[in-house]
């Protein structure tokens, strides 16, 4: 599905403000590879190049230099550009900036609509990709009555609607509240059971359990790269490189030290319960 | 400061009006303002009041809703009356006392332009209340196209006419926080004289329309992200489709330019 090969990127200017100083680079040699139906958290502090990595996914940013290839197609060539951004679709940090109609089943529409897809379709693809994200119900209503996390699921339908292969949230999650945090990512688990490729870009380590494979970035490369029972084993490691770990792997770790008998692998409550009975028993 | 959330005018509805296609309200509406123009005599007028009254009727619409439309105008209808009746210099005098004088002419100019005036608040206001803002955009998208030969950014207009009306919402509510964050920190929107008042608006200004760039530059690259490349290769999930009842409407409209058309002969 993704393919990265030695990817660099430098912000020339300063785009964002108070963010990148002049020539500033994000990406230091990126080399990845993502198969498709696989479910990718990329953890990393500010200014590691999670949210740049991310824009290049979907050709919004194109390598400064080094090769992303997206289904076989470059994304530095001009013309693979509406082809990648096809395949992989995008969901961003704030729920508003992103909703375009002011009606939900118009902005579901918007993508579907620049892809020049025929009318009859187009209805079908809304009503299908409201009900996968459970939002039907509020097909006629206007985005602002909604909460965040009714208009995050808003915005992963439109993205749906397209028929992506792959849905990129970039710190999707971020502006939410928990209960919206956990609407969404439920729906995230649901579309991966789907076989969608997920890449779930992200600062809280509670949701990078879901995921079958974790992305650790510092200082623009991909540092560690594991399933997330192995990067959590390393918690020191992590610390390092100024990240914390789920509270219930902080937890057995402390127990391990202490000389509980429980994994340090630890990431969920039903774990954590599961060994911690098992450990009584002994 | 209590900011109410209602966006144009739409009264949602299931009637005969609100269903008809857009365009043809739009067309139909601004034909109509014409004909207003063009009719100089009662039976004119009667016809098109009657023919409004019944569109009013069928609509559904609340009376009040419609003299709501009229009351914001009635100034203008009073200015314009009042000149026409005491400035005209017309030839049949009616009255003088000192230096008022009525004349026949201006009193008549007078009442045709607040029938006039009237019936063009209410033919719109009729319309704008029966289609929804997003309809009013498609249709007027449409109805423009034959400018794009003009290179007239037709499309544009509508796209950003879509996305002010989706963001209009959602800038109230960050004024309105704005407001309460800079009160909190001792900041004075309701005191003081005028000058001093409009002053005071500019901490509320400046942060709001950073906010408002920094969201038309992450909208931008949420577009750019679905595929959106201007008209190109476009379609649309609502297809406009001109039905019967579309078609009785250009019918009813032909006759009544017809009828028009004979009262100002005989």
């Amino acid at each position: 599905m993704f393919k990265a090969e030695q990817i660099y990127f430098e912000y020339t200017q300063t785009a964002e403000e108070d963010s990148a100083p002049a020539n500033y680079v994000a990406l230091n040699g990126v080399d990845a590879e993502i198969q498709k139906g696989e479910f990718v958290a990329v953890v990393g502090r500010n200014g590691s190049g999670k949210s740049t990595f991310a824009k290049h996914l979907n050709a919004l940013l194109s390598p400064t230099s080094g090769t992303l290839w997206v289904n076989g197609a470059a994304t530095s060539k001009e013309e693979n550009i509406w082809q990648v951004r096809k395949s992989t679709g995008m969901v961003f940090q704030n729920p508003d900036n992103q909703i375009i109609a002011s009606v939900v089943e118009e902005d579901v529409a918007f993508g579907p609509e620049n892809l020049g897809v025929e009318p009859g379709e187009i209805r079908r693809r809304v009503d299908g990709s409201l009900a996968a994200v459970r939002m039907a119900d509020f097909a006629k209503a206007a985005p602002h009555i909604l909460s965040g996390g009714q208009k995050q699921r808003v915005a992963i339908a439109g993205v749906l609607a397209m028929r992506p292969d792959c849905i990129v949230f970039d710190e999707a999650t971020a502006m939410l509240d928990p209960l919206g945090r956990s609407e969404v990512l439920e729906t995230v688990a649901a579309l991966n059971g789907e076989g969608i490729t997920i890449i779930l870009i992200t600062h809280f380590m509670e949701e990078v359990v879901i995921a079958n494979r974790v992305f650790v970035m510092n200082e623009g490369v991909i540092e560690m790269d594991g399933s997330p029972r192995e990067i959590f084993g390393q918690s020191k490691k992590l610390r390092e490189l100024g990240l914390d770990v789920p509270h219930m792997t902080a937890l057995a770790h402390e127990l391990a030290d202490l000389g509980v008998p429980v994994s340090r692998g630890v990431l969920t409550v039903g774990e954590m319960l599961f060994e911690l009975t098992a450990a009584l028993k002994l | 400061m209590n900011i109410k959330l209602t966006i144009g005018q739409f009264y949602p509805g299931d009637s005969v009006i609100h269903a008809l296609d857009a365009r043809v309200k739009l067309a139909g509406t601004f034909f109509f303002i014409v004909s207003l123009f063009y009719a100089d005599n009662f039976y004119g007028y009667l016809a098109a009041f009657i023919l409004l009254s019944a569109v009013i009727v069928l609509s559904g619409v609340p009376p009040r809703l419609l003299l709501r439309g009229i009351r914001s105008i009635l100034f203008i209808i009073v200015f314009a009356a009042v000149f026409n009746i005491f400035f005209n210099p017309g030839e049949t005098v009616l009255l003088e006392w000192q230096f008022i004088r009525i004349s026949y002419e201006g009193a008549i100019t007078a009442a045709r332009m607040v029938i006039r005036l009237a019936l063009l608040i209410t033919a719109s206001s009729v319309m704008t209340l029966t289609t929804s803002p997003i309809q009013l955009t498609d249709a007027l998208e449409y109805l423009l196209k034959p400018l794009k030969k003009i290179k007239v950014p037709t499309h544009e207009i509508a796209m950003m006419m879509t996305i002010a009306l989706r963001f209009i919402p959602t800038l109230l509510e960050e004024t309105d926080k704005i407001i309460k964050a800079q009160t909190a920190r001792g900041a004075d929107f309701v005191t003081g004289s005028i000058m001093k008042r409009a002053k005071n608006l500019i901490p509320l200004l400046v942060p709001l329309f950073v906010s408002a760039f920094r969201r038309a530059d992450e909208l931008a690259v949420a577009m750019d992200a679905r595929c959106y490349r201007g008209d190109t290769g476009r379609t649309k999930m609502k297809v406009m489709k001109l039905r019967g009842r579309d078609a009785a409407a250009i019918i009813i409209l032909a006759a009544y330019s017809v009828l028009l058309w004979l009262t100002k002969m005989a």
